[in-house]
């Protein structure tokens, strides 16, 4: 029997991110145009290494600095909902991220520069961004792989729904670095060649990608709604779901349910793996027969921990502009016919799906209507 | 307020133990084969949860202001051949999920947070606020070794777990609340609060600007 979704309401009253392009509206737009931020990149920055699909911040480069090279483009993104009002007890800000500030780990252990271990842990690298975006204290961190920022949208909407908030702040980063860069390479996920997300071909790849968002989560306001959330855990392996996809269809059943009667398209998760790329495409089409399935991951990379609210905000323009970008990157032939490969008109659909996976066979996913 | 009834506890103080004592000690807790490849925080969570025997249909929340500090230190240490085993393994929020895979175990919500001053309170609050009738609220620390001088690892080792439920039972241990309180200021280290639930010590202070926690046992 499938479990009920998260189903406290929420509204999205602001939602930006930032990658290799630009903001959100320059990000759709370059997606639209089909443009691919990845670049062949060295895996170790400057200690070299392959030339691995990366998609830096313009002038980033992949070795940390300090402080961070990262701070004040994030800081310029969050600059909109920067000040005291944020981090109080009314107002919390939830944090999430899967690296935080690890390049700064890496930095001190291959320089040895003790500036660097200053923020260099989960907790230190969001004081570093709480202090200097201004905010109170009361901040809650998250990490969770490849989900954690659906994990802040979570628990911000039951704030809200508890009435323990009067409005949530979400912020997701995730800068890449060698650290991160070389894990990948070393698991043989991140190799020379690009990611084509649902395409089926002999071997599968991703590229990373530098990304950055926040969410501004309300009981009234704005034009969109987080009208249900789920989440699964299979806890079958750390870096291989279930071979029968049970896992997907367990984190999309209680979504189907939720979104009976409304017309679909599905931004998934969509690295470039090909078991995972073929089990979420399958499980698209079993739970939402006939609605569109695209990913951007071919173009930005995989953003870690934030790609799940970078996404959304990506979505929310695709559903506010009328066209959603389609699958860059991807050709066919394609593991289900419901990979759309070009952008696509959204006005006749009523919301989007948009899922995560991660880690563990983690998997998230949530249901953005129109309020 | 929000609120919930605590029916069972589990701690784990190891002191100063090394991971290859840990090991031994905690084998039979594991599946075999299992603990060779576990951390020593994984081994310290997937022990004191193993005992609460987590469901699919459980919230898990996991709180750790460090977590894998020694896998950590030995992934940084291997690059430039950077090891793919320790990547995982160092990967937050390895040091729950451990044991969990281990025993196949699935569970639909896991809410892994990853430090800062309101630690605590913010686990009790995912926690208090998760809808499934029973929560598992597990923690802990690992000692790390070069990255614990420069503020990146934990000084002490320790692990706890609690099951809670909406409803009051007769085999209640105890209660836990969040209460709203405007004017408050203050915090609740992680490492403090495991000294709670291992002495049954009661609590009532702030432990975020704004909430107050309430720690009763029966």
């Amino acid at each position: 029997m499938a479990h009920p979704a998260a189903n406290s309401v929420v509204r999205l009253a602001a939602c930006d991110c930032l990658t290799p392009f630009g903001d959100t509206a320059a990000t759709h737009a370059a997606l639209l145009r089909g443009e691919r931020a990845l670049q062949p990149t060295p895996v170790l920055g400057r200690e070299g290494g392959d030339a691995v699909p990366l998609a830096l911040l313009p002038s980033r480069a992949l070795d940390e600095t300090c402080p961070p090279t990262w701070l004040q483009p994030l800081a310029t993104l969050l600059a909109p909902v920067a000040g005291s009002g944020w981090g109080t007890a009314r107002r919390p800000v939830c944090v999430t991220s899967s690296n935080f500030g690890v390049g700064s780990a890496y930095a001190f252990r291959r320089g040895g520069e003790s500036a660097h271990a200053a923020h260099g842990a989960p907790h230190t690298s969001v004081e570093l961004v709480r202090r200097a975006l201004g905010w109170g204290e009361n901040v809650a961190i998250f990490s969770h792989a490849c989900v954690s920022a659906h994990l802040g949208l979570m628990h911000a909407s039951r704030l809200l729904a508890a009435g323990a908030a009067d409005e949530a702040l979400v912020v997701s980063y995730d800068f890449l670095s060698p650290f991160v860069a070389g894990g990948f390479h070393a698991l043989k996920i991140l190799n020379v060649d690009f990611p084509a997300p649902y395409q089926d071909r002999a071997a599968g790849s991703i590229g990373l990608g530098d990304g950055a968002a926040y969410a501004v989560l309300t009981r009234d306001r704005g034009d969109f709604a987080l009208a249900a959330q789920s989440l699964h855990n299979e806890m079958y392996h750390f870096t291989a779901n279930k071979p029968d996809g049970a896992g997907f269809a367990a984190a999309f059943a209680p979504l189907a349910a939720a979104a009976a009667g409304r017309k679909l398209w599905v931004k998934g998760h969509g690295t470039g793996t090909l078991e995972a790329g073929r089990l979420e495409a399958t499980a698209v089409a079993q739970a939402f027969p006939g609605a569109p399935l695209v990913g951007w991951k071919g173009s930005l990379g995989h953003t870690l921990g934030s790609c799940g609210l970078v996404e959304l905000a990506l979505v929310a323009a695709s559903l506010r502009t009328g066209t959603a970008p389609g699958t860059v990157g991807s050709a066919s032939p394609t593991f289900t016919d419901a990979v759309a490969l070009a952008p696509f008109a959204t006005a006749g659909f009523d919301g989007a799906l948009c899922a995560s996976n991660a880690f563990g066979g983690a998997h998230a996913a949530l249901l953005l209507s129109h309020a | 307020m929000l609120e919930r009834f605590i029916q069972a506890v589990r701690t784990d103080d190891p002191g100063a133990e090394e991971p290859a004592a840990t090991r031994e000690r905690l084998k039979s807790r594991f599946a075999p084969g299992a603990v060779r490849r576990m951390t020593q925080l994984g081994l310290f969570v997937g022990g004191v949860l193993g005992e609460l025997q987590p469901g699919e249909d459980d919230a898990l929340v996991y709180a750790t202001q460090y977590g894998e500090s020694r896998a950590l230190e030995g992934f940084l240490d291997s690059f430039p051949s950077a090891s793919p085993t320790l990547f995982q393994t160092s990967i937050h929020p390895s040091g729950a999920q451990q044991g969990l895979i281990g025993r196949q175990r699935s569970v639909r919500e896991f809410f892994p947070l990853a430090g800062g001053r309101n630690l605590v309170a913010t686990a009790v609050q995912a926690a208090l606020l998760a809808p499934a009738e029973r929560v598992l609220l597990c923690g802990g620390e690992e000692r790390g070794t070069w990255l614990a001088p420069a503020g990146m690892a934990s000084n002490r080792a320790f692990a706890f777990a609690l099951a809670l439920t909406r409803a009051r039972s007769a085999d209640t241990l105890g209660r836990l609340a969040l209460v709203p309180a405007p004017e408050t200021a203050g915090a609740l280290a992680l490492a403090d609060w495991f000294a709670l639930l291992r002495d049954r010590r009661p609590f009532d202070g702030a432990v975020a600007p704004g909430w107050r926690l309430t720690l009763d046992w029966s």
